[in-house]
């Protein structure tokens, strides 16, 4: 993945000494012209090609936007209702994530959608522990959490 | 009890950068708009603090290894020297001199001595910040 990058910058510095052109629209060109040189040479890579992670990458910022109106119209609901009968709930989420920054940023999402907060981390941070303002089943949570977001950011570190 | 730190300090090892480059442009741009070395000073220090926080003392210790009081005394005498250099070339005590260079990268700056001044404020409130905090939080 870093190494795609890097070459793919080398190859637009190198596009920018053939044509003499070194301004940011000669950057561009070069940067364009080596993306295509490396989608032509995927084979040859150990790694899966880097392009296929920015577009999943794009996919989970899309997906957190999504859940953030959806979730925040739910919030919106419970505060406007006439009536109180949430059910507040203290519940663990199990995880297979395992770098520092991928806990961060799941941890992140599910804190910034509203209804939920991540609380606690475990000593050896293979879970999660997550308040939520309303809840009716706490397995039908868990799965919507582990099916939506850990996916997509699985899909964004996967090699 | 030790908990499980993980969260905050990820986040304090990424924010660290974005506060000492907010503290050094804050200081860069004293001379025409809002800032100077003693702001400055003061954000680079709270960037410190900030990992004190998320680690501990002798953690920060280790990876920033500067001694604080020896910064005190270094940024006393800068600012001393620059306000005393005026006076072997017979101008009166903190004449400040400028003039327009052609630096690479940049092109046609102003460099002004109150900038060594400044300096000389921005370590000498990172020591003593860092001094003061540093003594507090040891005292066990």
């Amino acid at each position: 993945m870093a190494f795609q990058i890097l070459l793919n910058f080398t190859l637009a510095f190198i596009w920018m000494f053939l044509s003499s052109n070194f301004t940011a629209s000669g950057f561009l060109i070069g940067f364009l012209l080596g993306m295509l040189a490396i989608i032509m040479m995927r084979r040859f890579f150990k790694q899966r090609i880097y392009l296929v992670r920015v577009w999943a990458l794009i996919k989970l910022t899309l997906l957190f936007i999504k859940e953030l109106i959806m979730a925040n119209v739910q919030v919106l609901k419970l505060a406007l209702s006439p009536k109180l009968n949430m059910q507040p709930a203290f519940f663990a989420l199990p995880i297979e994530l395992k770098e520092e920054w991928e806990i961060t940023l799941l941890s992140s999402l599910i804190t910034l959608t509203p209804g939920t907060i991540v609380v606690h981390i475990s000593d050896d941070a293979k879970t999660l522990y997550i308040h939520a303002i309303d809840i009716d089943d706490v397995d039908e949570a868990i799965d919507d959490i582990k099916n939506s977001f850990e996916k997509a950011i699985m899909e964004v570190t996967k090699s | 009890m030790k908990t499980n730190d993980m969260i905050i300090q990820f986040t304090a090892k990424i924010v660290f950068f974005i506060i000492f480059f907010f503290a050094i442009h804050i200081f860069l741009a004293g001379h025409y708009t809002p800032g100077g070395g003693f702001v400055g000073g003061l954000l680079a220090s709270s960037a410190i603090v900030l990992l004190v926080l998320a680690f501990d003392i002798k953690t920060v210790r280790t990876v920033i290894p500067v001694n604080y009081t020896t910064l005190i005394g270094i940024g006393l005498l800068l600012a001393l020297a620059t306000a005393a250099f005026p006076m072997f070339k017979g101008d009166p005590f903190f004449t400040h001199y400028f003039d327009y260079f052609t630096l690479p990268l940049i092109g046609k700056t102003s460099l002004h001595t109150a900038m060594l001044f400044d300096t000389g404020v921005f370590l000498v409130v990172v020591g003593v910040t860092m001094t003061i905090i540093q003594t507090i939080g040891e005292d066990e």
